[in-house]
């Protein structure tokens, strides 16, 4: 009897030990490569968040439908685990730990929101999981020397990068213009209003400004910077100062649903006939619904936008990748889906050029990446990261809000840099200038 | 400062504190009647804005007219709310009563991104390129339209409360519910009927903030919502007249005053921008009130 009971057990294990051997890969060969996006799928931004997966998804299908990864002669898959961070920072912080200590993801991708990927991107660093960051703009991010950031690799502008572009272009071409027509005297400085947010975004761009103002000369005045709390709503007092402080142009560092009633606000309440700047993250469908006419005329910074493409050798991909997108998903990418689709480009070039999944020798690799641009103008047309804090360089363009009568809405056109230019840049008859 | 910058503020000013009036009236009514503390009225508030986006984006009607139906809509919401939500738990603990409507807040919210996703929406006033200008103040006539809207609605209520039987065993039954049970008032319907007029009005609320150029969205009642329970407590808890005088005072204040201390720190050469400050100084008077007078400006002890 007891034999027979050995019998039995042996076999057992015999057949289990059979069949764990099917199942399991040879040691050391692995068939997917996995990735965390970290991205605020649910709360207050969920609607970027989204985005940012979808487009995500995209590209992680098109790579494997091409056969996947080729790492040292293996075609890998690329897996994509979801990581909602609910707008959150506490949010960040746990789903960046699930992806890493549960999920065991080889890299991460995303990071919206640079409160969220400041506290998040500590988990990331202590368990040294390459972050490439495609939704966070303060520099601070890879520049803080509390943790070890040589983890971390920047694929968005940064809040320096909006402001020195979008004051070159005011200087270049806006200034001209107004001090033609009013007939100013060129040693006037031209006179900026800013009314900036009051956290890492908002300082960091408003920081930005005085820094680009200072590299370049810029024949520019800050006449007045007003600050407001995130999520604010009534911007009418604060622009009221800034009239009185009689500005050239007004310069928001907001997000899309401040910058739409700022722009409201500032023309309908408040009669601040001026021109408005805005930064990029706003060049969002829901945008050009919600700043209605109110926006004409005004400046959109930008490196995507839903309605306008930049002429120039990413004009097709730009395309497909819209067309691509609305296919699948039935509605347009923004900004932060662009970035995040190229990052996981960037992921698939990066662990095939390593040959590896080691993190150490993916961190290693994207430190020397130098692919071709994929759907963003880059600078040289080249995706590198720099070697000293590890950012991405783009070509941001400028388009001015004309108004759309088939849309019933404004529509972006490029006005600047000169190279992709689609039109030139108006100076509307409404527009009053701030003191001689 | 220039004179015509502080009446420009203070029009700004007068503008916020009727839509908070409004909310907070709305809090106050319930919680007169049911002592029940709503945290989730600013939900009510959402509610209200997408009722009114709604009806305006499928009729196109005058968003002015849709008010009204977007506060009997909301009223009938309240209904609802106060009959499945809050009847249940009367009575039970004034802890029971917290965590439902916080609760109510989180499922009002999601339940908005879920349906409505959380992208703004707004709605095109007829008159928003229509401004009145007395010398070098502007007045759009939107606000000019929301400022008589909340003083006509202020009398018709008062003279609800005081001259219409309903209005009065209401009251009644905010006095003391007992001896108003005893004196033949339904205070059940009473209940109802305060949870009713409440959300009606923080749909008011919602209605006029959206129609001046404000966006909806699933998370836009918090922020009122918390002005809203500073107004009250300013005013005092359960006192209508309180929640008019200390809406009023903290819609100015907290436009006005940012740039008073602007001006006071610059006379020391600091210059540094004090609007982000709003909140600050709505709660800073809240705290002074509490100080001085913990019953708040109109309250009375014991409630």
């Amino acid at each position: 009897m007891m034999n027979k009971k050995y019998g039995i057990l042996f076999a057992v294990l015999v057949f289990s030990a059979l069949i764990a051997g099917c199942v399991q890969p040879p040691e050391g060969e692995v068939k997917e490569i996995k990735i965390g996006i970290v991205a605020p799928l649910t709360g207050g931004a969920s609607t970027t968040g989204t985005d940012m997966w979808q487009s995500a998804v995209l590209a992680a299908e098109e790579i494997n439908a091409r056969g996947g990864v080729n790492v040292s002669g293996v075609d890998m898959q690329i897996t994509l685990v979801k990581g909602d961070t609910e707008t959150s920072r506490e949010g960040g912080v746990k789903a960046v730990t699930k992806l890493i200590t549960e999920d065991k993801v080889d890299l991460l991708i995303g990071g919206f929101s640079s409160g969220i990927t400041y506290a998040d991107q500590v988990v990331a660093s202590e368990h040294k999981v390459p972050f490439i960051i495609t939704g966070a703009s303060s520099p601070i991010i890879t520049r803080r020397t509390d943790i070890d950031t040589s983890y971390f690799f920047h694929h968005c502008p940064t809040t320096d990068d909006y402001p020195e572009a979008t004051l070159l272009f005011v200087n270049d071409v806006v200034k001209p213009m107004i001090y033609e027509r009013f007939n100013f005297s060129a040693d006037r400085p031209l006179r900026l209003g800013v009314l900036y947010q009051d956290s890492k975004y908002g300082e960091g761009v408003y920081e930005g400004i005085k820094k680009a103002i200072e590299k370049h000369n810029l024949g520019i005045e800050i006449v007045s910077a007003e600050k407001f709390k995130m999520s604010e709503t009534d911007f009418r007092t604060a622009l009221t100062v800034i009239k009185e402080s009689k500005p050239d142009v007004v310069y928001p560092a907001a997000f899309l649903n401040e910058q739409t009633l700022i722009v409201a606000q500032g023309r309908k309440d408040v009669g601040l006939d001026t021109i408005y700047l805005s930064v990029e993250c706003n060049d969002d469908p829901d945008y050009y619904t919600g700043v209605e006419r109110w926006g004409e005329y005004s400046i959109q910074e930008s490196r995507f936008s839903p309605y306008a493409i930049p002429s120039g050798p990413i004009h097709d991909a730009v395309g497909k990748f819209k067309e691509d997108f609305k296919n699948k998903w039935g509605t347009s990418p923004s900004m932060m889906g662009a970035s995040t689709y190229e990052g996981v480009y960037v992921a698939a070039e990066a662990i095939k050029n390593a040959g590896t999944l080691d993190k150490e020798k993916v961190r290693a690799s994207l430190a020397e990446l130098a692919m071709p641009q994929i759907i963003e103008v880059m600078q040289n047309g080249v995706i590198t990261f720099s070697p000293d804090y590890r950012e991405s360089k783009f070509e941001l363009y400028m388009e001015q809000l004309r108004w759309d009568e088939t849309a019933g809405e404004t529509r972006p056109e490029i006005v600047w840099p000169e190279s992709i230019k689609e039109t030139d840049f108006v100076l509307p008859d409404w527009y009053e200038s701030g003191s001689s | 400062m220039d004179l015509s910058v502080l009446l420009q503020i203070l029009v700004w000013g007068l503008y916020a504190g009727c839509i908070y009036i409004l909310l907070a009236i709305g809090l106050n009514l319930i919680f007169g009647v049911m002592k029940v503390v709503n945290f989730a009225h600013g939900e009510l508030l959402m509610l209200g804005a997408y009722a009114a986006f709604w009806i305006y984006t499928l009729s196109g009607i005058n968003p002015y007219l849709i008010i009204a139906l977007a506060m009997i809509l909301l009223g009938i919401i309240g209904v609802f709310i106060e009959r499945l939500c809050f009847r249940p738990i009367m009575g039970t603990g004034k802890l029971n009563e917290i965590f439902l409507s916080l609760g109510l807040i989180y499922l009002f919210q999601n339940l908005a991104a879920l349906l409505w996703t959380t992208g703004s929406r707004s709605i095109h006033s007829p008159y928003s390129d229509v401004s009145v200008s007395i010398g070098s103040i502007r007045l759009p006539l939107d606000y000019i339209i929301i400022i008589v809207f909340t003083i006509l609605f202020l009398i018709a209520f008062q003279l609800f409360m005081k001259r219409t039987t309903l209005g009065r065993a209401m009251r009644a039954t905010s006095q003391n519910r007992e001896a108003a049970a005893l004196m033949g008032i339904h205070v059940e319907r009473m209940d109802m009927l305060s949870f009713a007029l409440g959300s009606a009005l923080a749909a008011a609320a919602g209605s006029l903030w959206l129609i001046s150029g404000q966006i909806a969205n699933p998370y836009m009642g918090s922020i009122p919502a918390i002005k809203a329970f500073a107004v009250i407590i300013i005013g005092g808890l359960g006192s209508i007249p309180g929640a008019i005088v200390a809406g009023l005072t903290l819609g100015i204040a907290e436009n006005v005053l940012p740039l008073f201390i602007q001006s006071f720190v610059g006379l020391f050469g600091v210059s540094m921008s004090f609007t982000a400050w709003k909140d600050t100084i709505a709660f800073f008077i809240l705290i002074i009130v509490l100080v001085i007078r913990p019953t708040g400006i109109f309250g009375e002890k014991g409630e």
